[in-house]
C-alpha cells in the first residue's frame, strides 16, 4: 500500500463528487441539512404532540374533570355529547362530577389511565401558581442511589455505610414502629443553625445522625468535613439544581451557593442544555415527588440517536460510489492500473471515513459543549471509529454484493437497522447492565456522563465492531475483482468468492476461521442482548445461535475453497483442513478467555457466554480444556467431510456438526450448572 | 386496443417483475418486520421499565424510618404495592438495606422552615435494572404522601387539587404508543421506500444507458414516468395492508382501513414523485439519493406547520377519534399528490430525452 496513490484515489473521490455540475447539489444539501436541523428542534421540543386529540370526551358542564380535559390537547371534547354516547363509542370518556365513566374496551382503558395522569399534571400546573409554594409542595423528596452489596456510589460519606453497634438491636425492635425522636431533635438543630442546608447536605446528615450521637453532637463540624471528603454528593446535590424546576431554585437561599462551589469540581452539567436534558445520569436527584424520575437516561437515547443518523446519510452516498464502480464497467479504468485493489478501496473509503469522523466529532465536541460547557468528548471520538469504521465496511460489503441501486437501497436500509439497533439497544441501559458495553456508543454515553471508562473496558467495546469492519472489508476486497465486480453472480456464488479469496494455502483455513470469529462474537452478542429478557428460553435459543454461528465459521470457507479448486477433494485433505479449522476456532477461543479472565470477571454474560462455547474453566486446569478442543476439530472435520463431496453432503454435514454440538453444550450445562 | 396494452402497463409489469425477482421486496418486507420488532421490543421494554404493574412487578419492601414514621407507614397501608417496614432509626434501614431485606429506605425529617416541610430521604439500588422499577412505585407512594401532607396545609392553598380517579390498573400504557408511533411508522416505511426504489429505478436507467435502449420503442419520458411512477406507488398501499392485517391479527384494532389506505397511496404518490423528480434532475443515485433523504425527512418535518401532522392523521383514523378536520387532511394530502404527480407528468414532458 502506498499512501501518495491512496491519496490520489482518495482526491478524485473527493473532487468527483463536489465537482462541476454537483456543486449545486450540494448546495441544495448543505440548505437541506441546515434547514432539517432548524426544524429537528421544533418537531422535538415544541410540543407538537402526535397524540393531540387522540381521546374523545363527553363532558357534562359541572365536572370538576372540565377545565382538566379543556387544557390537554389528547383530549378531544365532543361537545353536546351525553352518557349515552359512551354506548355507541362517539366518545371514549365521560365526566360527570367527580366521576369518569368510560367506555369498556381497550382504548376507554387507555383514556381513563390518560386521564390520571392529566389531572396529576393539572394540580401541580395549578399548584406551582400558589403564592405559598411550601405548603403547594410540602414534601421534599431527596433520592439517592447506593450499591446493596456495600460499597458507596453516591452517598459516600463513610460513617452513614458502616454497620452501627446499635444496628442489630435496632433489627430486633424493627417491627415495632419505634417512634426515633431522640433523631429529630439534633436535625433540627441544624437546621436552625443553618436553614440555607436543606438542600445540601441532607444525605450525609440523615444518614450519620445516628454516629453523630454517639461521638460527638456538634453537627457543624462533622457536617463540613464529610462534605469535603465526599464529592460525589456534592456533584449530585449540583446536578440537582441544574435540574430543578426554576421556581423551587428560587426557593433556595443564595447563601447556600458558596457552600456547594467549593465542592465543585467540573463534573457538573452547567452548559447551556444542561437544565433541559437534566441528569445524565443516575447520580441522585431532589424535588416534590412529581419531579422524581426513574433513572432511565432517555437523554442518552437521543444522543445516541444523533450520531447514527448522519452516518446513514455517508453510508448513502458511500454505497453508490462503490456500487457505480460496478456499473457500465466503470472501475475497470482503476483496476488495470498498476494500482493494488487495497489501494482502491483504501482511497475510496478515506474521504468518507474523514467525512464521517468530522461529523461525529463535531458531534461528540458539541455535545459536551452544550452539556457541561467545556471541550471535551476525546474518548467520544475514539469510540465512535469503530462506529464509523462497521457503517462503512458493511455498506462496502453490501454494495460489493448488491446487483442493482433498487438492491443497494434494501441494503443499505437493512444495515441502517440492523446497525442502528446494535448501537442503541445496548446504549439505553448504559447505566445499568454492563452488557451495554457490547456497543461503542455506551462509550460515548458514559464519557459525557464523565464517568471513567477502564482501557480493557474501552477495548473490550471498540474491539469486536472494529474486528468486524476489517473482516468485512477483507471480504469486500475479496469480490473486488472482474469477475465479480461487472458479472452477474448468483448472492451465494459471492459468499462463496469472498471467503475462498483469501485462501491460497492450508493454513489460511485456520486464519479465515480466525478472521470470522468476530462475527460469531458479534452475532453471539446480539442474540444475548435480544434474548436475556426471555428467560429460561433465552438459553437454549443462545445454544442454537453459538451452535449454528460456530460451525459455520469453522467450515463455510472449507466449503468455498473446495469449489473454487483451492484443494484436492480427498478425504484426507477434508481431515486435515477440519483439524486446522477447529483449532484455529479453540486458540482464539482461549485467548478471548484469557482476556476475559483478566479484564471482565465482573462481566457475568461474557462468562457464561464462554460457557456455552464449550469453555468451561480457567487456563489452570489445562485437561478441562481437551474436551473443548476435540469438539471444535470433531465438528469442523464432521462438515468439511461433507464439504469436499458437494453442496448437499455438505449442508447435511453441517447440520450434523451443529447437531453434535448443541448437544455437547447442553450436556455439559447439565453436568456442571 | 384495449385498455391496458399502452406501454406504460409493459413498464410498470417490468419494473415489479424485476422487484420480485431480485426478491428485494421480501427483503423490504423483513426489513419492515424489523423495525416492527424492534418497535414493539422498545414498547415492552420500556413500558415495563417504567410501569411496574405491566411486568407483574412483586410488592417492594420499603424500609422505613424518621420523625415522620408513623404517617409514611400509614400512607403504605393503605397500598398494596409497598410492604412497609418500620426501623427505629435510618441506620437500622440502611442496615437492612445493605444486607438486601428491603428493596428501598424512605427516611422523613420535618424541616425547621415556617411551612414544616417534610423532607423524605430515599435511598434506592444504584445500578439495577430493578432500580427503574422501585423508583416508579415510590413516586406513586411519595405523591399519596405529598398529597396528604398538602391536605393538612389547605387552608394556605387558594387551589384545591382535583382528587385523582381511582387507579383501575387497566389501561395498557403502551396503547397510546402502538398508535402514535407504531402506527404511523409501520405506514410512512413502505411510502418512504417506494420513492427510495423509484429513485434506483430511474437513475440506473439513466447511468446504465438503458433508457436509450427504451427510447427505441415507441415510448415517451412521460410513458416510462407514469410505468414508474404506478408501480412503486401501487406496492406502498398493498404493504400497509399486510401491516393492518397483520395488526388486527394481533389484537390492535384498526378502524378507518378506507381512509389509512388513501393516506399512504398518496404519501407514496408524493414521495415517488419527489425521488423521480429528483432522479431526472440529478441523474445520478449518489446525489438523487442523499436529496432524497434529506428533502422527505424535511417535508415530514416541516408538516408540522399543518394544523394535524400526518402522522397524527394517521393515528387518529387507526384509533377511531377521526374528526372532521383529519378527513380534511386526509383530502388535502390526496389533493396535493394529485397535484403533485400532474406536475412530474409536465416535467417528463418537457425533458429533452436526448439529453438524458
Amino acid at each position: 500500500m502506498k499512501l501518495a496513490k491512496i491519496l490520489r484515489i482518495a482526491r478524485w473521490e473527493v473532487t468527483k463528487n463536489a465537482g462541476g455540475v454537483d456543486r449545486r447539489t450540494l448546495g441544495v444539501v448543505v440548505v437541506a441539512l441546515l434547514l432539517l436541523l432548524a426544524v429537528v428542534p421544533i418537531v422535538a421540543f415544541s410540543g407538537v404532540g402526535l397524540d393531540d386529540n387522540l381521546y374523545r370526551v363527553g363532558v357534562s358542564e359541572e365536572s370538576e374533570f372540565a377545565p382538566v380535559v379543556a387544557e390537554d390537547e389528547t383530549f378531544a371534547v365532543i361537545e353536546g355529547a351525553t352518557v349515552d354516547d359512551l354506548e355507541s363509542e362517539r366518545i371514549d370518556l365521560y365526566v360527570e362530577g367527580n366521576q369518569v365513566h368510560r367506555v369498556q374496551s381497550d382504548k376507554g382503558a387507555a383514556a381513563y389511565e390518560e386521564l390520571r395522569d392529566s389531572v396529576a399534571a393539572y394540580n401541580e400546573r395549578n399548584l406551582r401558581q400558589e403564592p405559598n409554594q411550601s405548603a403547594a409542595f410540602p414534601v421534599e423528596v431527596i433520592v439517592s442511589f447506593e450499591e446493596q452489596t456495600g460499597t458507596s456510589v453516591v452517598v459516600g460519606a463513610p460513617g452513614g455505610e458502616e454497620p452501627l453497634p446499635d444496628a442489630d438491636q435496632d433489627e430486633g425492635e424493627a417491627e415495632s414502629p419505634v417512634d426515633d425522636t431522640d433523631d429529630g431533635p439534633p436535625m433540627d438543630e441544624d437546621g436552625d443553625e443553618s436553614p440555607v442546608d436543606e438542600e445540601d447536605v441532607p444525605d450525609e446528615e440523615s444518614a450519620d445522625d445516628p454516629s453523630e450521637e454517639e461521638p460527638d453532637d456538634t453537627g457543624e463540624e462533622t457536617r463540613t468535613d464529610e462534605t469535603d471528603d465526599d464529592t460525589a454528593t456534592g456533584d449530585a446535590d449540583d446536578e440537582q439544581e441544574a435540574a430543578d424546576d426554576p421556581e423551587s431554585d428560587e426557593d433556595h437561599d443564595p447563601a447556600d451557593d458558596p457552600a456547594t462551589a467549593d465542592r465543585e469540581d467540573g463534573d457538573e452539567l452547567t452548559g447551556p442544555l444542561a437544565d433541559f436534558l437534566g441528569p445524565l445520569s443516575d447520580d441522585g436527584m431532589s424535588g416534590s415527588p412529581a419531579d422524581i424520575t426513574p433513572p432511565f437516561p432517555f437523554q442518552s437515547l437521543v444522543l445516541a440517536f444523533l450520531f447514527v443518523l448522519p452516518l446513514n446519510f455517508v453510508i448513502q452516498a458511500y454505497g453508490s460510489t462503490i456500487l457505480s464502480e460496478r456499473i457500465n464497467r466503470r472501475g475497470e479504468l482503476l483496476l488495470v492500473t498498476p494500482v493494488s485493489r487495497t489501494e482502491i478501496i483504501a482511497g475510496k473509503t478515506l474521504p468518507y471515513l474523514l467525512g464521517a469522523m468530522a461529523l461525529q466529532s463535531l458531534l461528540a465536541v458539541g455535545a459536551v459543549w452544550l452539556l457541561r460547557g467545556e471541550i471535551g468528548g476525546f474518548v467520544s471520538i475514539l469510540a465512535l471509529i469503530p462506529l464509523v469504521l462497521l457503517f462503512l465496511g458493511s455498506t462496502f460489503l453490501g454494495a460489493m454484493f448488491a446487483r442493482s441501486f433498487k438492491e443497494l437501497t434494501f441494503v443499505t436500509v437493512t444495515i441502517t437497522v440492523s446497525l442502528t439497533s446494535y448501537a442503541f439497544i445496548p446504549a439505553i441501559f448504559s447505566d445499568i447492565d454492563p452488557i451495554a458495553l457490547i456497543s461503542p456508543l455506551t462509550l460515548v454515553v458514559r464519557d459525557l456522563q464523565t464517568e471513567s471508562i477502564a482501557l480493557s473496558e474501552f477495548l473490550f467495546s471498540a474491539g469486536p465492531p472494529t474486528l468486524v469492519a476489517l473482516v468485512f472489508f477483507s471480504l469486500g476486497a475479496g469480490l473486488y475483482r472482474e469477475e465479480d465486480m461487472f458479472d452477474q453472480r448468483s448472492m451465494s456464488g459471492k459468499v462463496l468468492d469472498s471467503l475462498a479469496g483469501p485462501i491460497s494455502s492450508k493454513w489460511h483455513v485456520g486464519l479465515v476461521t480466525m478472521m470470522l470469529i468476530p462475527f460469531v462474537m458479534v452475532t453471539q452478542l446480539v442474540a444475548v442482548a435480544t434474548f436475556f429478557a426471555l428467560g429460561e428460553l433465552a438459553i437454549l435459543l443462545l445454544f442454537i445461535v453459538v451452535a449454528v454461528t460456530e460451525e459455520l465459521a469453522k467450515t463455510l470457507h472449507v466449503y468455498a475453497a473446495y469449489e473454487h479448486n483451492r484443494f484436492e477433494r480427498t478425504a484426507g485433505s477434508a481431515i486435515v483442513l477440519g483439524a486446522i479449522s477447529g483449532t484455529a476456532f479453540f486458540l482464539i477461543e482461549i485467548a478471548i478467555l484469557v482476556f476475559q479472565l483478566l479484564g471482565f470477571t465482573e462481566l457475568e454474560i461474557g462468562e457464561a457466554l464462554l460457557l456455552f462455547s464449550g469453555v468451561i474453566t480457567g487456563p489452570s486446569e489445562l485437561l478441562l480444556l481437551i474436551p473443548p478442543l476435540l469438539l471444535h476439530i470433531i465438528t469442523a472435520v464432521i462438515g468439511t467431510l461433507g464439504a469436499y463431496r458437494s453442496k448437499g453432503a455438505y449442508i447435511v454435514a453441517v447440520s450434523l456438526a451443529m447437531l453434535v454440538h448443541l448437544v455437547y453444550n447442553l450436556s455439559v450445562v447439565m453436568l456442571f450448572v | 386496443m384495449s385498455k391496458f396494452s399502452h406501454p406504460r402497463w409493459s413498464i410498470l409489469k417490468r419494473e415489479l417483475s424485476s422487484l420480485s425477482k431480485e426478491k428485494t421486496i421480501i427483503l423490504a418486507l423483513a426489513i419492515q418486520l424489523v423495525i416492527a420488532g424492534f418497535s414493539s421490543f422498545l414498547v415492552v421494554g420500556l413500558t415495563a421499565l417504567y410501569d411496574p404493574a405491566s411486568a407483574g412487578g412483586d410488592e417492594l419492601t420499603v424500609g422505613i424510618a424518621g420523625e415522620t414514621q408513623d404517617q409514611l407507614l400509614a400512607v403504605a397501608m393503605n397500598r398494596d404495592d409497598i410492604e412497609p417496614r418500620p426501623y427505629v432509626n435510618e441506620a437500622a434501614a440502611m442496615d437492612a438495606f445493605e444486607r438486601g431485606e428491603v428493596d428501598a429506605v424512605v427516611t422523613g425529617t420535618v424541616l425547621t422552615d415556617e411551612a414544616q416541610t417534610v423532607q423524605l430521604d430515599v435511598v434506592v439500588p444504584a445500578e439495577d435494572l430493578r432500580t427503574t422499577l422501585i423508583v416508579t412505585t415510590l413516586r406513586e407512594y411519595l405523591t399519596a404522601v405529598e398529597t396528604i401532607e398538602r391536605q393538612e396545609r389547605a387552608q394556605e392553598l387558594s387551589f384545591t387539587p382535583i382528587e385523582l380517579p381511582e387507579d383501575t390498573g387497566e389501561g395498557s400504557p403502551y396503547f397510546g404508543f402502538t398508535y402514535t408511533i407504531l402506527i404511523p411508522l409501520l405506514l410512512f416505511l413502505p411510502p418512504f421506500i417506494s420513492g427510495s426504489i423509484a429513485v434506483d429505478s430511474m437513475t440506473e436507467e439513466l447511468e446504465r444507458g438503458t433508457l436509450e435502449l427504451l427510447r427505441v420503442a415507441p415510448l415517451s419520458v412521460v410513458d416510462v414516468v407514469d410505468g414508474k411512477a404506478l408501480g412503486m406507488i401501487g406496492i406502498a398501499p398493498l404493504q400497509a395492508l399486510l401491516w393492518m392485517g397483520l395488526l388486527r391479527v394481533n389484537g390492535i384494532g384498526i378502524s378507518n382501513g378506507g381512509a389509512l389506505t388513501v393516506v399512504v397511496t398518496a404519501i407514496a404518490t408524493l414521495t415517488v414523485v419527489i425521488g423521480l423528480l429528483l432522479a431526472l434532475l440529478t441523474r445520478q443515485r449518489r446525489q438523487a439519493q442523499l436529496l432524497y433523504s434529506i428533502v422527505v425527512l424535511l417535508l415530514f418535518g416541516l408538516a408540522v406547520a399543518l394544523p394535524e401532522h400526518p402522522a397524527s392523521t394517521v393515528a387518529k383514523l387507526a384509533i377511531d377519534s377521526a374528526t372532521v378536520g383529519t378527513f380534511a387532511h386526509v383530502a388535502l394530502l390526496f389533493g396535493v399528490a394529485v397535484a403533485g404527480y400532474l406536475f412530474l407528468r409536465r416535467y417528463a414532458t418537457g425533458v429533452n430525452p436526448e439529453r438524458l
